[in-house]
Formats: C-alpha cells, sequence, structure tokens
C-alpha cells in the first residue's frame, strides 16, 4: 500500500503535462494581441480615416497616402495640440470641445487648418469674421465660382448642409453668391480651411463630380495631416472644470466595487469547493404495482365509462355472495336472486334490477348502485 | 487547492480596507496580493494529501436495514495533514458519519470507521477518499482523492425468518419425530423398532418379528431427498413496487423462508432468477450452505423492465431436475402474461413436475375496492374489481391446468408459501 492509491497527477505530473499546452496558447494570446493592437482602428463613427462606412472617410484616406500625404487618425486632443508646424490639421466635427480646447489648438502653431461643419465656438477661435448663418444649402452641383487655386481646379463639386457668410479678404467658394460652403482664410500666419459640406468627403459622396479633387487639393497641402475626430468626453478627460459638473458617482466606489467583487470571487471559491465529486448511482425504476389498475380507473372516469364500471362491480358483488351463500359458480341469474331474495328478505324483483339490470344512466345511478351493492355484500357478511 | 472562511474574511477586509484608507488601484492590488500571498503560503506548507496512505478493513457483508462498518487505515509519512476526510459512497450506500476531522501529525497512524446502512440490496463500492488538508495558517489548502476499493454487499433481508420456527414445528410433526407412525403416500420405510405398548398395531412387521421372536414394528417418515426448485421471476412483473418494496424483494423473502424450510426437511433446494436470461443461478448446494449461498446470488438481483421469457424459464427448469420435483415460480399475476406466455408453454413442466406458482398481491387493490366516498374511488373501485376478477379467472385457468396457486399479500406471501409446500409434503405430492 503506496501512494498509488492517489487519484489524479500529483502537481508536478501536472506541469509537466501541462506546460506546453500552456505555452502554446501564452504564445497564440499573445500573438492575437500584438495583432489586434496593431491593426487595430485608432479612430472610428462617421468621418472617421478608419471607417468603411458610407458615412466614414477611409476612401479620401487611402487616396491621400497614395499622393503621399502621411494621415494619422486621432481621437486624443492631446494629438491635436501638439506642434504643428509645416502640418496639416483636421477636425472632423462633433465631439464637445469647449473654448479653451479651441484656444489650445489655435495655440499650437498649426500651418493649416481644415474645419469640417465647425461649431460657432471654432468659428470664433479659428475663423474670426465667418459666420454660420444658419441656412442650409441644396445638395447640388455646384461651380466654384472662386479664384481659389484649389476650388477653380477642381471644377463643380456635389455640395449640401452649412452655409457660411464671409468676411471679405476670405475666399468663398461654392455658394449662391452670398453664402458659401467652402471658405479659405489666412490669419495669423496660417490658413483656416472652413467647410460646411464635409458630407462630400465621404465614402458614399467622394466618387461624385469634383468632390475627390477638392478634398485632395484642400488636405494635400502639407505631407503630414492629423485627422482629429472629438470625441463627446475628450473635453472632461481634458482636465476642463468650466463644463461638467462633479460625477454623480464618486470615483472611490470603483475601487471599492473591485475590491468587493474580489472578496465575492474568493467567497465563492470557499463555498463552491466541494469534498469530493458527487457519486452517482444506478437507481431501479419504481412503478407502483397498482399502477395499471390505477390508470384503468382514470380511463373509465374520463370516457364515463358507467356500464363497464357497473359490470366490474356487479360481478363483484355476484362472487362475494356465490362465497357466502355457497351458490354453485355456475348457477343462473334466477336462482342466484331467489337464494339471496330468501335470505336476506328483500324483494327478488329489485334484486334482479340491481344484479342482472341495466347499466346505470347517470353519475348518481352509478353512486346509488355502488352503495345498493356494497349494503347487499354487507349484509351477507354479517347475516 | 481549496481555501477557506477564513480567505473570504480576509478579503472582506480588504474591501474595508480600500474604501477607507487606499481608495485607488493601489489599494485593491495590495489586497489581492495579500489574499494570493497568504494563500499561497498556506498551500506550500500544507502537508500532501496525496501522500497519505491509505487501506480498508471490516464488513464485506449485510442484511438490508442493518449496519455495516467499513475501517479506514490512514498512515502519515511526510508533514502533518490537518483537515477534513471524507469516505465517498454511493447514496444507497447509506454513510452515517459527517466527513472525519483529521489531523494526523507526521509518522502516525489513524483508524476512522465509516457506518453504513445500505438502503437498498446488491453490492455498494465505495467511491473515493478525498482528504482536504488545510494549511499551518487555515487559509488555504490542499485537496486530493485516493482510489481504496473496497464493497459492501446488501443482502437480502429475509424478513419471514419469525415465521420458520412455527414451521418447523409442523415439519417435525409430519417428520415422525412426534408419534405420526402412519403409512401412507408420502412416506417412506424408516426403520424398525421394537414395539412398545400404545403403538398402532398395523404397523408390525410380522415377517422381522418372525424372524427376531419379539415383537418389531416397522416406522415410517416421510419422504426425504426431493428436490425443489425456486424459480424466481426476475421481469417485469416483479418491477411493481408493493408496499414498500418490489414484488421481487417479496418474492427473495419468501424464496428464503421456503429453501430454509425444505433443507430442514432433508429436500434438495435450486434457485433460480431468470428473466429472458439467467440472472441467478444456485445448484442443490450442500444444505449447511443452502441460505448463505441463496443470499449472495440474490443480492445482485434486480427486476430488469423486459417481458419474461418462460420458453427460457421452462427450458432451464427442465434442464435442471432429473426426478419429479416441487417447481416453485414466484411472479406476478397479470392475466395476460399468464394467458399469453406462460401457459402456452408450461405443459412439460406440468407432465414430469409439481408446480407451484406464487404471486405477491397488492393490499392497495383491496383498498381501492372497499372504498367507495365518491365517484373517483367508485371508479377506481370498479377498476380494482375488474383486476380481481381477472387474478381469480386466471387462478381458476391455472388450477384446472393443475398448478397450485398461492396469491397473498407481501406480510403473508412467504409463509403461505411454507405452508403449501408442508401440505404438499403431507398429501405426499412430490
Amino acid at each position: 500500500m503506496s501512494a498509488t492509491t492517489a487519484v489524479g497527477r500529483s502537481g508536478a505530473e501536472s506541469w509537466r503535462v501541462l506546460r506546453l499546452p500552456l505555452l502554446i496558447t501564452c504564445v497564440v494570446v499573445l500573438g492575437v494581441l500584438v495583432v489586434l493592437i496593431a491593426t487595430a482602428a485608432r479612430t472610428s463613427g462617421p468621418f472617421s480615416p478608419d471607417s468603411a462606412e458610407p458615412t466614414g472617410a477611409r476612401a479620401l484616406a487611402s487616396l491621400l497616402e497614395n499622393h503621399g500625404v502621411n494621415v494619422v487618425g486621432t481621437e486624443e486632443l492631446r494629438d491635436a495640440v501638439g506642434a504643428g508646424s509645416d502640418r496639416t490639421l483636421l477636425v472632423a466635427p462633433g465631439g464637445s470641445l469647449s473654448r479653451s480646447d479651441w484656444q489650445r489648438i489655435a495655440d499650437a502653431r498649426w500651418s493649416h487648418v481644415v474645419l469640417l461643419r465647425p461649431s460657432a465656438r471654432a468659428l470664433e477661435v479659428l475663423a474670426p469674421g465667418v459666420q454660420d448663418v444658419s441656412l442650409g444649402l441644396p445638395k447640388g452641383s455646384r461651380a466654384p465660382d472662386c479664384d481659389l487655386k484649389a476650388a477653380v481646379q477642381s471644377g463643380t463639386a456635389t455640395v449640401s448642409g452649412t452655409s457660411y457668410s464671409a468676411p471679405d479678404s476670405a475666399q468663398a467658394c461654392y455658394g449662391d453668391g452670398i453664402n458659401h460652403t467652402v471658405i479659405r482664410l489666412e490669419t495669423e500666419g496660417r490658413i483656416v480651411d472652413v467647410i460646411g459640406s464635409p458630407r462630400s468627403f465621404t465614402n458614399a459622396e467622394l466618387a461624385t463630380d469634383g468632390n475627390a479633387a477638392l478634398a485632395l487639393n484642400l488636405l494635400g497641402t502639407h505631407l503630414e495631416l492629423v485627422w482629429y475626430v472629438p470625441q463627446y468626453e475628450s473635453s472632461n478627460a481634458s482636465g476642463d472644470e468650466n463644463d461638467g459638473g462633479k460625477p454623480l458617482i464618486p470615483p472611490d466606489v470603483r475601487y471599492v466595487a473591485w475590491a468587493l467583487a474580489f472578496a465575492v470571487f474568493v467567497v465563492a471559491l470557499w463555498r463552491g469547493r466541494r469534498l469530493g465529486p458527487v457519486v452517482a448511482e444506478r437507481l431501479p425504476v419504481i412503478v407502483h404495482a397498482a399502477e395499471t389498475t390505477e390508470g384503468r380507473a382514470r380511463l373509465y372516469r374520463r370516457s364515463r365509462a358507467r356500464d363497464r364500471a357497473a359490470a366490474a362491480l356487479r360481478e363483484s358483488a355476484i362472487g362475494k355472495l356465490h362465497k357466502a351463500h355457497g351458490i354453485p359458480r355456475r348457477a343462473e341469474p334466477a336462482a342466484v336472486v331467489t337464494t339471496v331474495a330468501a335470505r336476506t328478505g328483500r324483494d327478488p324483483a329489485m334484486l334482479y334490477e340491481l344484479l342482472y339490470g341495466w347499466p346505470p344512466v347517470d353519475d348518481a345511478a352509478l353512486m346509488s348502485l355502488s352503495q345498493e351493492l356494497d349494503l347487499l355484500t354487507q349484509e351477507v357478511r354479517r347475516p | 487547492m481549496v481555501v477557506t472562511g477564513r480567505a473570504g474574511a480576509l478579503a472582506a477586509a480588504g474591501v474595508v480596507f480600500v474604501a477607507l484608507l487606499m481608495p485607488r488601484w493601489a489599494g485593491v492590488g495590495v489586497v489581492v496580493a495579500v489574499v494570493v500571498l497568504v494563500c499561497l503560503v498556506d498551500i506550500l506548507l500544507a502537508g500532501s494529501p496525496r501522500r497519505l496512505q491509505l487501506s480498508r478493513e471490516g464488513d464485506t457483508a449485510v442484511r438490508l436495514g442493518e449496519q455495516a462498518v467499513v475501517t479506514l487505515l490512514v498512515a502519515n509519512p511526510r508533514r502533518r495533514v490537518k483537515g477534513l476526510l471524507r469516505d465517498a459512497w454511493p447514496p444507497s450506500a447509506g454513510v452515517q458519519d459527517a466527513p472525519h476531522q483529521l489531523d494526523l501529525p507526521t509518522g502516525e497512524r489513524r483508524r476512522l470507521t465509516t457506518h453504513l446502512v445500505p438502503t437498498r440490496r446488491g453490492d455498494r463500492q465505495a467511491y473515493r477518499v478525498t482528504v482536504r488538508s488545510i494549511g499551518p495558517l487555515g487559509f488555504a489548502g490542499r485537496q486530493g482523492s485516493h482510489n481504496v476499493p473496497w464493497t459492501v454487499r446488501a443482502l437480502p433481508p429475509f424478513k419471514s425468518r419469525k415465521h420458520l420456527p412455527s414451521r418447523l414445528a409442523r415439519l417435525r410433526e409430519l417428520d415422525g419425530r412426534t408419534a405420526l407412525l402412519v403409512r401412507g403416500q408420502g412416506t417412506e420405510f424408516d426403520s424398525l423398532r421394537d414395539y412398545v405398548p400404545g403403538d398402532d398395531v398395523r404397523s408390525i412387521d410380522w415377517r422381522a418379528t418372525a424372524r427376531r421372536g419379539n415383537v418389531v414394528l416397522r416406522t415410517w417418515r416421510p419422504e426425504r431427498d426431493r428436490q425443489v426448485a425456486i424459480v424466481i421471476d426476475s421481469g417485469r412483473m416483479s418491477a411493481g413496487r408493493v408496499g414498500d418494496a418490489p414484488r421481487l424483494d417479496h418474492a427473495m423473502d419468501a424464496a428464503l423462508l421456503l429453501a430454509a424450510l425444505a433443507t430442514r426437511a432433508g429436500d434438495r433446494v435450486s434457485l433460480l432468477a431468470c428473466d429472458s436470461e439467467v440472472r441467478a443461478d444456485v445448484r442443490r448446494p450442500a444444505p449447511e450452505d443452502v441460505l448463505p449461498s441463496f443470499v449472495n446470488a440474490l443480492a445482485n438481483v434486480d427486476a430488469e423492465l423486459v417481458q419474461t421469457d418462460f420458453r427460457v424459464v421452462v427450458s432451464q427448469v427442465l434442464e435442471r431436475l432429473g426426478q419429479r420435483s416441487l417447481v416453485v415460480l414466484l411472479t406476478g399475476l397479470d392475466p395476460a402474461v399468464i394467458e399469453e406466455s406462460l401457459l402456452p408453454v408450461i405443459g412439460p413442466l406440468l407432465r414430469r413436475h409439481v408446480v407451484v406458482l406464487a404471486s405477491v398481491a397488492d393490499p392497495r387493490l383491496t383498498e381501492m375496492e372497499e372504498s367507495h366516498a365518491d365517484l373517483i374511488e367508485i371508479y377506481g373501485a370498479a377498476s380494482a374489481a375488474r383486476t380481481r376478477l381477472d387474478r381469480e379467472r386466471v387462478t381458476a385457468v391455472l388450477t384446472r391446468a393443475g398448478v397450485t396457486v398461492v396469491d397473498e399479500n407481501p406480510d403473508h406471501i412467504a409463509p403461505a408459501l411454507a405452508d403449501t409446500y408442508l401440505a404438499l409434503k403431507k398429501a405426499g405430492r412430490l
């Protein structure tokens, strides 16, 4: 008798058996993680350079890449406020940038800033004089109608959406003569493009008209393009105290919750570990011997088989009478009735009806028949 | 690997620590690290359950309803093992003890007893011994199992033993040990002895008297060395539960009483349990070995959910029995089964042997037949009456064919079968 009775593998054996699969699993998991991180889309949503949706702008981004422009998509504000000389910054619409965020972008000395459907706050900081006139321009193919070189070279473009009124110093194109959707102005040594029709640059509409040429001409001014897609929580993450009140849940609760989760896990381990496995065994089938008889009783009841029930009760009662009175087994009904009537003093006609009569017509008749038969056999038993 | 309630309490204290002192990721990290470290240290310090040496001794058989004691010897050649030990058996082995507390210092041995009260007949095999060894700090430990095989056989209970003395007394009456010296059917010549006044003069052997010179008497005794074959139907008819046990168990009880009685009467008893194939087979054991061998053979017989093939039964019985014998068939009295499968094949058996068919009746049917309180019960009574009438009809058919039928409630089947045997013996039909 030695340790051979032990069940399962020892620790060393388990390690020996499991190390290779563990190693392979680790390598595979690590590899997958690396690939995922390497290929992960850095941006998402409308006008994102990584999105292939109809509202995305991956087509434009790859066109720019093909023309030698290095497109860097980002959702982080800190990429948009980095050193900006000799680089282009594109700010996609959306997000919740505060005035100070815009000011930081303005302070970053970008050579060229492209604002896609900017908010009034952005226009105030980066493009003073340009006004959002809150007038939707109907969708249509329009001529540049200005002397901006990039626009003139592109020819007609399909534009729609917001239009702006421009100061006299600016070059304003693609409009109805008063308001325009593409405006370029040069202030504080940088070029600012305000584009009110970002839909023209999406995957869906880039191929129509001269949209692609216009986009390439506008964005391809520098070899590096930072494509910033603002997010809605970016202003909070930047630590801006001006907007956004105190969060409803104090941040400490999160750590307590994690500690609690760990405690629950440990308690679950404690309570959940059983002392050895459950032992199973084959059990015999248990059927009550009277099952078939009970089943037949239910069948009688369900099909209202009063005739069969009455026949069984009568036959049983006659059998008991046979025994009690010593009547021969094969006696005629008349003989039985005569004998029993003589012994019990009952009316032979009624006795005949009781023992050999018609089946009961309803449940009440069956009940009374059963009671009468019962009485008769009881009487016989105690003469 | 196991953790204890203490580890849970430590982790819970960690929640308070994080909430009050370090509401940072670092705080969570500290708590997790401390708990994991303490548990790891404890696991490393705990004695290994795998190194324990286990062996068993104790009872291997027990009558159903009685208690078996199996002892587990645990020796620990290595570091102290402290914790719990569970001796796992299947549920129907009826383990009475909670897991044992174990505290086994290096080099010591312990004797742990497990008490079993099996709830079903048959072999019960020990499953595993699982040891949980908790480390010295009491936070975590190791757990391991050992396979220490042992089998306890739960034997048929033989509850009808209590009827044996009275039947043996009646047997002695038959047997000539009391003054019953009349020659008749079913007796055979025993010996000659001197005449004592009061003896029946008809028993005087005149020829021997003439030879010896004094009056000599012949004595007679019931026939001995007859063969009794007990056949238990282990098919679906025996699976039905009557009272608190299947028909099969009641049949076994009756078979054991009959076997004990017939052995005392000097007859040779053999046993066959059969459905579509033979489940238990004991052929004419030595008289002192009859009950043990029967009980052992029957311990593992369970009712199978198949229709008994009476052709197999009849051919098996015919093959075993040479001389004229008593064949006792313990089965159900299901009219359809009897008429369709037993009656067509029982002919050869009846021609050569005396056949008794014993069946366990269900008291539930009588109960159903006697209750008339409402409509539901009346239909029940009608159905029960129909069942009884059918049984009576098939009993009549069997009796006409020459089969003696014993149909009794579970409490009475064993003594009734014994009485039938005695009556047959008295009538000299064996």
